[in-house]
């Protein structure tokens, strides 16, 4: 028998079920006879929702059945057998109705049958907020009671509302396991028919919460694929009645997980021997995310401690990559390959290691997730920072692989050792990329072999094709740019269009953040835009870019360009790193940054040029920037490029020297090109600096004018 | 050359939300000028007035708003007397005692109030919470299901609990959703699109975008205004077409110029003249700049309001 086939038999055992129920209640009762649930406003729920055509009445619910029989087509395709489960699913729904013929009361605790409307409202608020994160059904008897009270509690200990259909619920009775709405664990009743009672919620769901319109069917069935969070688990042995009410499941978009070995559809119907990898099987395959709210240390977590400073008297061990191998890493895997909330520690434990001791350890975060893209890793690593400061009596610096690591004594003694290095990770890595991580692990090594090979074989090389990525990063080689409005708050017309070679003037928003911000928060301030209708290559102005930055501004800027300082240039907000400004004597720019309290060649401080170039508004002939754009081979590109650049306080330029150098060797072949840049010790006024401009020969002095 | 009047009338316009039902219901927004440039296209709707009650009664309230109720015990008589007052459109329901910080009423207790006041009026109402984002989700929830049929505003659902009062106000028992953001256009957008996404109808929703009272920073609060109803008009963002309801009572009625007595500030002047100013001042500024409703406490206030809008629109 192929799966079709059992999908039909058990279609037509139920239909044949259903057409002697409803002939004989005609019979003893006649086709006037009205029927309904109680305490619901959508008649029969299924019903009416898939039709749109409410049944008041014995004699309609035979018509009803007529309408019914049109679904059961019999050819052997995916579709006739969703249908042929659908079908199964509303005769179930007519012969649970029988049930309620003359307001009698068929369940009796601790089974519920049908759900009154405003259990749906009150359920539906909280599944619609993710608080509910999914609805189990757990249908037929575990194998024993034991392992069927334990996958009960394990989904109650998620927050997901459990109903229970047939044998689990009398082990749950046998072993005393407290169930009902107020504890989220709902019998529904012992007959496989009952099962309707979950079903008729999530339809209810769809039309109170989705406005989905009776009748229609694939409108209903796609909300209830997006929206609506189900999954069945169905113990062995399954019977021909099961596995079709099962398609039914499958069509509304809720897989089904059972340990009876059967047929397998990807994805839908799902093979798991092992019964207590239900859950786990269950929430992959119905891609349900709980919630992390609590972090398992022994100590606090909270921004309080970011600051923390551990003195070495009062620290019990310390972990520094200047001295021994460390590091810190974040791998993207297949889903297959992680085991969500693993936590392994491969080397002894910080009780192993002698007070006051220098230790190695590297922490690999493993990461999988349908949106989860390599680009996100060192957006990640970056706040692990963040993260593990935060921990009472934990000091972190650096990152990659030359961080500082200490623990402080008192922290120790709490009972803080390896492993909750690992729990800090998880936790914060799951709950605030929710968006792109499904399952995480995470391995702490400190065997100072194991943390040699972790950082020279699986570290460095990932770390040099990351940096090889960033560099061949250019403005050409991708597709979209992003915008960046975190500043609007204050500078309400400023838009940053962040490309890879021009980073956020506030130098904290790269073209790879943005592009994470974007991926992580779709709403958020950075935002897609596309570069497919150029203008002006030389200048960097595109159609796309105009429109985006109108929208963005809302209607404040017209056009800008991304490559020049003069015609159309970038707007700033106030947050830039860096100013940008003409000095025409000679022919080239000043940059101040901010830091930089004296005065430049051009007769202004910075917080002079500040206040000529900030608060979103096209001021030609200044720019504000971000310090890394300095090197950019885009930076002022329309004007010439980097060689316009005469002026920058000392210490600016020794931070970008060498990246400078070679940009200006690969534009224009000029060798150290920083040394013809003047600073503050050699020049603050127009004439000294045209003097020693002259005297290096500086480019700038024979290009074209720029104004 | 002559001159020729150009019309600004826009073709794009604020949506028209309705607030409570049958004959006292009320409709805000609707227009497609700038705020009250009824020399460009009428304006159907005037900008309405609703008047602040809270659950502490007048237990918090000054003298001069006290002499106001004097004779009303109860909470609903304390509603009706609210209602009856001159130029009220609809009336406010704060839950203020609800703040987990402060008198921390449980939701119970707080829903039980709403229902006697909502029994005790049959004018629209606007639910407002305790500022608690945590318990402003479970009391919000509780009055949207508590108020049922009455087409309430819920105000307001906020970034951080926009789920639970959006699915419980917007979706579970259709009331008016209040997206309230602070001060900043984006924000403002960025609620109003995952409200939408939620499910709740852009219809039904109005937006707090936040206020101060005048002279408190109050400019950010006007350009917000300025550029969301520039956004919703000019660009056509359906995004930014709600109207806008803003809450003045609860931030003038705190400010020094308020609430300094004249045994402290004698140079002042009278405590309640100071008070009804800062008030009117406020409200008439944020109706000027793009509020569709405000929300006043002083009778005074509200009657001048009122009265001030009968002229102008």
């Amino acid at each position: 028998m192929t799966l079709f086939d059992v999908v039909f038999s058990g279609n037509d055992t139920v239909y044949g079920l259903t057409e002697g129920a409803i002939d004989a209640a005609i019979e003893k009762h006649g086709a006037d006879k009205a029927i309904a649930f109680p305490d619901t406003a959508y008649s029969l729920p299924c019903y009416y929702a898939v039709t749109g055509t409410k049944v008041a009445t014995l004699g309609q619910l035979k018509e009803a059945l007529g309408v019914v029989k049109t679904l059961m087509t019999r050819e052997p395709r995916l579709n006739d057998a969703f249908m042929s489960g659908i079908a199964t699913a509303l005769c179930a729904e007519f012969i649970e109705v029988l049930k309620y013929i003359d307001g009698a009361l068929p369940y009796e605790a601790p089974c519920y049958g049908h759900l009154a409307d405003a259990v749906i409202r009150e359920l539906g608020v909280p599944l619609v907020t993710g608080d509910i994160p999914g609805v189990a059904v757990i249908l037929g008897s575990a194998p024993t009671a034991q392992e069927g009270v334990d996958l009960v509690k394990s989904y109650q200990a998620q927050g997901i509302l459990v109903t229970l259909v047939g044998g689990i619920i009398d082990q749950c009775e046998e072993l005393g396991y407290k169930t009902g709405a107020n504890v989220r664990v709902i019998p529904l009743g012992k007959d496989v028919t009952s099962v309707i009672h979950v079903v008729s919620v999530a339809v209810r769901a769809a039309l109170i919460f989705g406005n989905i319109q009776p009748g229609d069917a694939a409108g209903l069935m796609k909300y209830t694929m997006e929206r609506v969070p189900a999954f069945v688990n169905a113990f062995a042995p399954l019977d021909p009645v099961i596995v079709a009410c099962g398609a039914g499941a499958i069509a509304l978009g809720f897989p089904v997980v059972t340990n009876e070995e059967t047929f397998r559809v990807p994805k839908s119907l799902i093979v798991q021997k092992d019964v207590s990898k239900f859950n786990a099987t269950s929430l992959e395959a119905r891609d349900i995310k709980i919630k992390i709210t609590h972090i398992d240390i022994p100590v606090a977590f909270a921004s309080a401690f970011e600051g923390e400073i551990i003195r070495r008297g009062d620290m019990q061990v310390e972990f520094d990559g200047s001295r021994v191998d460390c590091c810190e890493l974040v791998m993207t895997k297949e889903a297959s390959e992680i085991e969500d909330h693993k936590i392994t520690l491969i080397g002894p434990d910080i009780d192993e290691m002698p007070v006051g001791s220098k230790q190695s350890i590297c922490y690999v975060v493993e990461v999988a997730g349908k949106s989860m893209q390599s680009d996100f890793e060192p957006v990640f690593e970056r706040k692990f920072h963040s993260y593990l400061n935060c921990v009472e009596g934990m000091m972190h610096t650096g990152q990659r692989d030359m961080i500082r690591i200490r623990i402080s004594k008192d922290t120790y003694e709490a009972g803080f050792r390896a492993k909750h290095i690992g729990e800090v990770l998880y936790a914060k890595v799951k709950s605030e990329f929710a968006a792109v991580v499904d399952k995480c692990q995470v391995t702490v090594y400190t065997d100072p072999a194991e943390c040699t090979r972790i950082r020279h074989e699986v570290a460095m090389p990932l770390f040099d094709k990351r940096d090889e990525r960033l560099t061949t990063l250019t403005d050409e080689g991708v597709d979209v740019y992003y915008s960046c409005i975190m500043c609007q708050a204050f500078s309400p017309s400023h838009v940053c269009v962040v490309t890879p070679e021009r980073l956020g003037l506030c130098g904290a928003v790269s073209w790879l953040d943005a592009k994470a911000t974007n991926e992580l928060d779709p709403q958020g301030p950075c935002q897609i835009i596309t570069k497919e209708r150029p203008i002006d290559e030389r200048i960097g102005e595109y159609e796309d870019v105009n429109e985006a930055v109108q929208r963005f501004s809302q209607g404040a800027l017209e056009d800008v360009s991304l490559y020049s300082i003069i015609e159309k240039p970038m707007t700033s907000c106030g947050c830039f790193e860096c100013i940008c400004g003409i000095e025409p004597l000679s022919n080239g720019v000043c940059i101040a940054n901010r830091e930089y309290a004296g005065m430049t060649p051009i007769g202004m401080t910075f917080s002079e040029l500040a206040s000529m170039t900030g608060g979103g508004v096209q001021t030609p002939g200044f720019m504000g920037h971000g310090k890394h754009f300095i090197a950019s081979k885009k930076f002022m590109k329309a004007e010439g490029g980097v060689a316009r650049i005469v002026w920058m306080p000392k210490e600016l330029k020794d931070q970008v020297a060498e990246r400078l150098n070679e940009t200006a060797k690969e534009l224009y072949g000029i060798e150290n090109f920083a040394d013809m840049i003047a600073d503050e010790t050699i020049a603050e006024d127009p004439e000294t600096l045209l003097a020693y401009l002259e005297e290096k020969g500086h480019p700038a002095l024979s290009m074209e004018p720029m104004m | 050359m002559p001159f020729t009047p150009k019309s600004g009338k826009f073709n794009a316009s604020i949506n028209t939300v309705e607030i409570g039902t049958g004959d006292k219901a009320v409709k805000i927004g609707g227009e497609n000028v700038f705020p009250l440039y009824s020399f460009d296209a009428p304006i159907e709707n005037a900008p309405k007035v609703g008047i602040e009650i809270t659950d502490f009664g007048m237990e918090h309230e000054l003298e001069c708003i006290k002499k106001y109720y004097e004779g009303c015990t109860t909470l609903a008589e304390i509603a009706a007397k609210a209602a009856s007052m001159e130029g009220v459109d609809f009336l406010s329901f704060r839950m203020e005692g609800g703040d987990p910080n402060g008198a921390n009423k449980s939701t119970e207790e707080l829903i039980g109030e709403l229902k006697e006041i909502a029994a005790a009026v049959d004018l629209p109402l606007v639910v407002c919470g305790c500022k608690n984002a945590e318990k402003d989700a479970e009391l919000f929830n509780a009055a949207a299901a508590a108020l049922e049929g009455k087409n309430a505003v819920i105000l307001s659902a906020k970034e951080e609990n926009y789920k639970t009062v959006g699915a419980a106000a917007g979706l579970a028992y259709k009331q008016v959703v209040g997206a309230e953001s602070a001060v900043d256009i984006n924000l403002a957008k960025q609620l109003n699109v995952l409200l939408s996404q939620l499910g709740v109808d852009k219809k039904s929703i109005v937006m707090n975008v936040g206020t101060a009272a005048a002279g408190y920073g109050f400019e950010y609060v006007i350009s917000t205004m300025d550029r969301v109803k520039a956004a919703a008009l000019q660009q056509g963002d359906v995004n930014l077409q709600m109207p806008i309801i803003t809450p003045v009572a609860s931030e003038t009625w705190g400010v020094k110029e308020a609430m300094s007595s004249e045994a402290d500030s004698p140079e002042w002047g009278s405590q309640e003249e100071r008070g009804i100013d800062m008030e009117i001042e406020t409200a008439m500024a944020v109706i000027a700049a793009g509020s569709n409703a405000v929300i006043l406490k002083h009778p005074e206030s509200i009657k001048t309001i009122s009265g001030l809008m009968k002229e102008l629109v």
